[in-house]
Formats: C-alpha cells, structure tokens, sequence
C-alpha cells in the first residue's frame, strides 16, 4: 500500500501523463503523415498496378539539354523487353493480354485551341503511352486516352477550358480546331486546388494532348517526364535498371523512386539534407505533379521529425523508469528461483496427499464392497 | 460519506445517459456518416451496339491532272481575263499581250544576221570547191549515202595500192635474205677439198717426190759441206801455233790453225754422210716413179682448178640478186607514188564533203531563223493566248502590266472531267484496318453539298516507310485546287453484344478489367461494393469499345468516380 502510494505521486502522474499524451501526439502525427503520403495517387501507381510488393514505379526528369525522344524511349522499351527476359521474368496472370510493365512519357508546352466560339492559348501537356494510367485525374466527363489509341487526334480539357471553348462540362466527343487540324475532346478534367497546386504549375488551365500534336502544332519545350511501372524482384531492380539504361547522363536526368519516396528512410533522408535540398545543380523543370510530390516530401518530413521528438520523449521516460526498477529492485535471481522451487514442492505435496486420500478412500471402499 | 456517494452515482448516472445518447445516435446515423467517407462513382449498364473504328485525317486538294499553260515569248500582258476557279472552253481568250516587238523577235533577227556572215566568211575562206558551193546554193546536197560510197570508193583505191606494195617489199625482202645468205654462207667446198687433201697427200706420200726432195735437200747440204771444205781446207788454213795440253800424264801439242779446224772436220764428215744418203736414195728416182708422180700431180691441179670454179659460181649468183633486187625497188617507187596520190584525192574528197555539210546546215539554220522571223512577225501585233483545253482555271501565274518570261508557267487549268486527289499519311496500325474503294465521310460535312471522297490507294509513305503509309484519295465535287479537307475513313462496323463507355476500363499488371457494382441489402440500407472483373477489349471507337469476359451482359460498370477506388471497396452511387 505503501509503495503504490509513492507511485502515485504527483511527480510521476505528471511524467506519466505527460508521456502518454506525447505518445499519443506521436500516434496522430505518425498518422497524418501517412494520410498525406496516401493521398498522392500520381505516386501509387505500384500499390494500383499490382497487390503484391513486386513491382515499383520510377519518375526520370529530364533536362532540354538531354535531347529525349520518343524514338529513344521506343529503344528503351525494347531493350527492357529483352532484359526482363533474360532475367526470366515472365508474365504469370492467366490473362494473355496482361502487361509486365506500363509507362509514360509528357512533354509541356503550349498551344492554341479554337472552338466555333472561342479560342484558348493554354499551357499544354504532350502525352505518350498511358499517362493517365499513372495520373488518374478525376474526370468530369468522357474518358481517358493514350498512346496506344487508334487516332492520336484526341484532348483533355480541364474545366476552365470546357467552360471557355464550349459552355460547358459535359463535351466528350465534340470537334475543337488545333493548328487547323481538327481534334476530339476525349474528356473533361477536374484540376487540382490548393496551395501546393497552385505553386507546382496548376495555377492556370493545362490542356492534355498527344505528343504528336504538340510537337505537329503547338510549341514544344521537349520532353521532361519519363515514367514506368515495372517489376522489381530485388529492392532497388528497377531504380537502378531505369538509370543506368535511360541513355541520359547523369548532369541531365533526376530519377526518383515514386513507390518507396514516403518510406520512413526516405524521410530521414529528407530531414538530414536540409539546407542542401533547395539547391538545384541541373536544369531540370519538373513537371507539376513532381513539383506537389516534393512539397509533400517537405511537409510529411518535417511532420516526421516532429513526431519523432514526441516520441522521444516517453521513450526516455520509459528507458529511464526500468533503469531506476532494476537498480531499485528488490528481488534477487536467484530468490525468485528458490521461491518457484518452493511453490513448485508444495505443489508436488499437495498432488501427493490429494492421490494417497483417494487411494485410501478406494480402498475402504472396496473394503466395503467385499464386506457386502 | 453519504453525501460523498450520492454525488459519485449522480456523476456515474449521467455520463451513462450521455454515453448511451451518443451511442444511439451513431447507430442511427452510421450509414451517412459512412457514406460520406466513401467514393462517390457513375456507373452505367453494359450496353450491345455497333463499334466503326474510324481513322481522321487532313489533306490539301491537289488538282489530279493539271495543265500548265506556258508562255513562249517574252512579252508584257496587258489585260488578264478571267480568274481562278473560272470555268473555259477550248478558245476561250485568256489574256491580252500588248503591241510591243517581242525580245525573241530581235534576237532571232539578231541570230540570222551573224548565221549570213558566217555562211558568206566560209565561203569565201578559199578552201572550199566551186562545185561544192554550187551544190549547196542550189540546194543539191547529196545524200549520206552517197558521200559514203564516194569515200568507200576511194579507200578501196588506197587499198589497192597498198596491198601492191605490200607484195613488192614482200619479194624485195625475201632477196635481200636471199642476197645476204649468199654473201654470209661459204659454199658447200668440202667435196673438193677433201679430193683435193687426198691429191695432195698423194702427191706428198709419193715416194718419187719425197725422194726427189730429199735428194734435193741433200745436194744442198753436200754443197754447203764442199764451200766449207773448199774454205777450210788445210792449203787455205795454215798452222799458226801450238798449244800445250796434259793429258793422262803425257803432254801433247795440239796444232792451232788460223780458223778452227773443227768446223772443216765437221763439213768433211757430214759430206760423207750426205753423199752415203744420196745413194740410198738414188734407187727411188726411176722413169715409172716419175710417170707415177706426173699423174699424181695433174690429179693434184684437177682438183686444185675444180675448188677454185666451185668457189667462184657462188658470186655468179650473187650478182643475178643484186639485179633482180634494183628491179624491184624501182617499181616501189613507182607504187608508192600512186598511194599518196590516191590518198591526197581521199582526203580532198573528205573536206569537200565536210564543208558541203557544214554549209549545207549553216544554210538550214539561215532558212529556219528566216521562218522564226516571220512567224515572229505574224504574232507581233494585237496577239492573245487562248485556253488550249477546256476546263478550270486552277491559278492565275500572272497579271496585267507584267512582263512574262518565255516558258514561264502564267496559269494552270484543271481540265474538264479529270479529279482531284487528296492524300495524308497515317501509320501502319491505322492502314490496316482500311482497304481500297472505301468512301470517307468529312468532318463537318454539312458545308459541302457534293463532294465525295473516295479511298484508292494505299501507298508507302516513302518519309517513313517502316512505319507509316500514305493514303490517296480521289476527291469530286465543287472543290478547288489547294483547299483544305478533314476527313474521317472508317473501318467496316461491327455489332457486339457487351459494350462498355472507354472510362469503364481499367488496367494493372494482370490484364484489363472494369469494376462493376455489386449490391448487398442489409438492415440499415443498400450497401455497395466494387468488383473486379478480367476483361479483354475486342474492338474500341472514340467513345466506347466492346469487351468480352466473365460478364453477363446486365452488370452495372463503374464509368468515373470522385476517388480512386479498389475492387472490393465499399462505394456509394452518384445520385442518377
């Protein structure tokens, strides 16, 4: 009674407490993070592609010096094709049309678009292969397109494009006029908001359309995104497979590895470059999705490292607690040892008597049996 | 204590009131609040339909057949009549050249001039013949067949001559060989010489002759001994002393003559000797021995005189060659002289025929330049260029006031009845699905009223072969050269029985699939949920595809949604 009164001190109440709640902050940061970090579908495409950890999405950027084209990613593609033969890695879904590997590549740019009332100059994206396979942007009407559709002549507006060329959302299908050559409006987009958004390069209308038609007819500033999702038997397979094959020397290509950027290391890495990670040694324009992605990296790192203090702290508390009970203890081994012997003795006794009474109690009773 | 405890039961009582209100109220509100954390999707019914995959594309009109209408003198236009898309007939007056002597006139005048000077400069030059200028002035030049056999024939003249005189040094030749073989080669002698050896032999083994000579040699040598003799003997050389000489112990005194006695000792024995020899010689000089030898001698001169004649035939000979042989170099000479005559009169006929030629063409030419002229002329004053077909003007290359260049094009027709054609490139996977004789529809189509567009051809597109293909399109109807068309060719259409809207379908690494809807009841209302379905997509247009897969053709597929949602998420329905 004694001792659990001077537990209960008013000193260690505070420090326990005071250590839960830290904990308990610890928690709810530790999950905000991880609510952030799930947000990012433009970085999911890994978790989407397959159920299984095997696979894992890479991101090159390239600088214009790079020269990239689509006739080298063609080559890219190839020669993947070829590795993940050689290293006997083959499709095993029973479904014959299924892929290995999916990628993307953009290109930004500008263009002009003319419905039959309006006309818009907008900030444009070239796609190839299936971008909106990695990018599921929130459609408001219609449909996706890429690479591997029949006619190339297709785009996606954003809503304040659909508002300003036609009226309204609802166009899929209607004829806009691009560089005299007529297109189709696959779909209408929602454009993301917000703070971080606005910053990365959505503060204004983006017009998606195949890279063909901005090369053919808009201004083409080069392609600057490259990215695939593809098997990764080993951690790090495809991070290092992508940069030593992409054909672009190192001063003129970031490459990044989308599925595991929000992982607690990756964190920790982001925390130990502070003062160096705003320095930037390639001219590289990142496209918008990428610009969000690190803003997201600061934040969730910075969350990170303040949930780790929190959680220093009851961890301290707890380090320094056991300290003090196994300096302070009063039990010895070896007293803990005699004392289970002892208990286990009496035990064995009590089992002894128990059969020895039941013994005697058979016996008279047979006795007694015999007797009638 | 007791206040104590009321208080602790009244604390106790409400939060349990309070705790089970909140209770109750989620319970009842759990599918809202649920609702709304869940995605929000559109989703529709799996349709049948048809699928035409159709293939876009833009071509600029080019006229198919075009005429090009050319200018063929320099001239200034002075009005232009009609105008691009204007429809002519053949004749129809298209521009009107202004009175002006054209630039061609003068320089062809300015051409016939110099071709006169220099026809008059050749003939004059002094090296052509009177009956040559007289050929061309009349106009009588002979015809190549005629030069031909006159150079034919003189050819075979030289021929002729040639071959002479390639048999005359033929003979010379072979004389000359003939005359050095005799002055190189000995005659064949040996005949006679052997005769003649064995004459001689004769002669000299004859033992009548050796005798003689021997006998001869001796008298000889008998006569120098009896000089000696006579010289020496002791009457002519007296002792002139005596000298002392020991021998075996005895002195003896030798006489010592005024010339050495030795010599006249020596003669007096070898006299003897000689005349011992004669005589056994003597015996061999006899009348027989002699006829013998005479005979043998004459034998010895016959075949003396028989070499000597043999010998001397051969430059008998010798001399008739040299004869024969200034024979013949005489007639080379003569032969020789014919050639160079026959080819002086080969080479005079050649340059006779060249410049009956040349003049015969510098006068073609004056004649033609003379023609030029006066058409020239005959077009000078109020000329027009008339439509040459009937049909459109495509463009207009000129207008008025301009000066236009000789073989310039000025406007290009379209002629009447002949098509337009229209091309673009497209790649392989697009080409595939197209086949000659389809008919493409045109974006927009309500602005033309009778243009129809039809696929002929699909080529190579020779920018790209590998990779794409270039398709030809015949075009007819009211368009016009250089417009723009946006067309779109489409695939035959098929009917399927399961098609989805191209947002329905989604992709990972095990293949396509869509997501339908799959309803659970439960007490507190419908419940939601997403499911997976394999699909593979068979044929797909701009808006929608066909699929098959483990469907039954009535599910309701998830088109779009507000947040990615996974198969086996709980969802809720956008209100329809």
């Amino acid at each position: 009674m004694n001792r659990f009164r001077d537990f209960l001190s008013a000193r260690n109440i505070v420090l326990w407490i005071s250590g839960i709640v830290s904990f308990l902050v610890f928690l709810v940061l530790y999950g905000i993070a991880a609510l952030l970090s799930g947000s990012q579908t433009s970085q999911q495409m890994a978790e989407r592609w397959s159920e299984r950890k095997d696979v894992a999405q890479i991101s090159c950027f390239f600088s214009p010096n790079a020269a990239m084209s689509p006739d080298r990613i063609e080559s890219f593609r190839h020669s993947l094709d070829s590795a993940l033969q050689e290293a006997s890695i083959v499709q095993d879904s029973p479904n014959a049309n299924a892929r290995l590997w999916a990628d993307a590549y953009s290109a930004d740019g500008q263009i002009t678009v003319s419905s039959e009332r309006a006309r818009v100059t907008a900030d444009a994206i070239g796609i190839g292969g299936d971008f909106f396979l990695f990018h599921p942007l929130q459609l408001l009407s219609g449909s996706y397109f890429s690479e591997s559709d029949l006619n190339q002549d297709y785009c996606i507006l954003d809503e304040d494009a659909a508002w300003q060329l036609f009226g309204s959302n609802n166009v899929a299908g209607q004829i806009v006029t691009i560089g005299g050559v007529p297109h189709m409006v696959a779909g209408v987009v929602h454009r993301e908001d917000g703070r971080l958004e606005e910053a990365a390069g959505l503060d204004s209308t983006v017009i998606y359309v195949s890279y063909n038609t901005l090369d053919a007819l808009g201004n083409n500033n080069g392609i600057n995104h490259y990215e695939i999702v593809m098997p990764n038997p080993v951690s790090e397979y495809a991070y290092n497979y992508v940069k030593e094959n992409i054909g672009v020397t190192e001063k003129e290509v970031e490459v990044v590895e989308n599925s595991t950027r929000y992982d607690l290391p990756e964190r920790l890495k982001v925390i130990a470059d502070f003062g160096t990670r705003s320095m930037n040694g390639k001219a590289i324009i990142y496209p918008y999705w990428e610009n969000i992605a690190r803003g997201y990296e600061d934040i969730i790192a910075a969350i990170t490292l303040f949930a780790l203090l929190f959680l220093a702290y009851p961890v301290a508390l707890l380090v320094i607690f056991v300290v003090i009970s196994w300096k302070h203890k009063t039990w010895t081994a070896k007293g803990i040892y005699l004392h289970l012997q002892d208990k286990g003795e009496r035990k064995m006794e009590d089992v002894r008597e128990k059969r020895l009474r039941r013994k005697q109690h058979k016996d008279r009773f047979d006795e007694e049996e015999d007797l009638l | 204590m007791n206040e104590n405890g009321t208080k602790r039961r009244e604390w106790v009582k409400n939060a349990m009131i309070v705790f089970l209100t909140v209770m109750l109220l989620l319970t009842f509100f759990s599918n809202t609040i649920m609702n709304y954390s869940l995605p929000e999707v559109a989703a529709q019914y799996i349709q049948s339909g048809t699928i035409t995959a159709k293939i876009r594309g833009t071509g600029t009109v080019e006229s198919g057949d075009p005429y090009n209408i050319q200018a063929k003198e320099t001239r200034t236009v002075e009005s232009v009549l009609v105008r691009a898309g204007d429809t002519v007939q053949k004749g129809d007056v298209l521009f009107v050249l202004a009175d002006k002597e054209s630039e061609e006139l003068k320089a062809a005048q300015d051409a016939l001039e110099s071709s006169l000077l220099d026809f008059e400069l050749q003939i004059l030059s002094g090296n052509v013949s009177n009956s040559v200028i007289n050929n061309v002035q009349s106009g009588k030049v002979s015809s190549v067949s005629t030069y031909q056999s006159q150079i034919v024939a003189a050819e075979a003249e030289i021929e002729k001559w040639e071959k002479e005189i390639e048999e005359i040094e033929l003979a010379i030749s072979q004389l000359n060989a003939l005359k050095g073989q005799l002055s190189f080669s000995t005659p064949d002698t040996s005949e006679e010489e052997k005769k003649l050896a064995e004459a001689q032999a004769a002669y000299e083994a004859d033992s009548y002759k050796q005798a003689k000579d021997k006998i001869a040699d001796l008298d000889s040598k008998i006569a120098e001994c009896e000089q000696v003799i006579e010289k020496y003997k002791p009457e002519n050389n007296p002792v002139v002393g005596y000298e002392e000489e020991v021998s075996g112990g005895n002195i003896i005194y030798n006489a010592v003559y005024e010339v050495s006695h030795d010599e006249y000792l020596k003669a007096v024995a070898n006299h003897s000797i000689y005349v011992g020899q004669k005589e056994s010689y003597q015996p061999f000089v006899t009348a027989e021995a002699e006829e013998n030898y005479e005979k043998l001698e004459k034998a010895l001169n016959e075949a003396k005189t028989n070499l000597t004649n043999k010998q001397n035939s051969v430059d008998a000979q010798s001399n008739s060659v040299s004869v024969q042989l200034t024979n013949w170099n005489l007639e080379l000479t003569d032969k020789q002289k014919k050639l160079s005559d026959a080819t002086d009169a080969k080479n005079q006929l050649l340059s006779d025929i060249a410049a009956e030629l040349n003049l015969g063409s510098k006068m073609d030419r004056i004649n033609e330049q003379r023609e030029t002229i006066a058409e020239l002329q005959a077009n000078a004053m109020g000329a027009t260029i008339e439509a040459p077909i009937s049909g459109t003007i495509s463009s207009i290359g000129i207008t008025a006031g301009q000066d236009m260049t000789a073989g310039s094009t000025i406007a290009t027709m379209q002629p009447e009845g002949k098509g337009f054609t229209m091309s673009f490139s497209v790649t392989n996977d697009q080409a595939k699905r197209l086949s000659p004789g389809v008919q493409a529809e045109l974006v927009n189509s309500w602005r033309y009223d009778d243009v129809v567009v039809t696929l002929s051809k699909i080529k190579p597109d020779t920018s790209d072969p590998a990779q794409k293909k270039l398709l030809e399109f015949t075009v007819t109807g009211s368009v016009v050269d250089g417009q723009t068309l946006n067309v779109s060719v489409g695939d035959k259409s098929a009917n399927y029985d399961m098609i989805v809207p191209n947002s329905a379908i989604r992709e990972d690494n095990n293949g396509k699939f869509i997501l339908i809807v799959e309803t659970k009841s439960s007490p507190l209302g419908n419940r939601y949920k997403a499911s997976r379905v394999d699909v593979e997509v068979l044929a797909s247009d701009d808006t929608k595809s066909a699929i098959s897969g483990a469907v039954y053709g009535y599910e309701f597929v998830i088109t779009t949604s507000n947040k990615p949602v996974e198969a086996g998420q709980l969802i809720r329905l956008a209100d329809q």
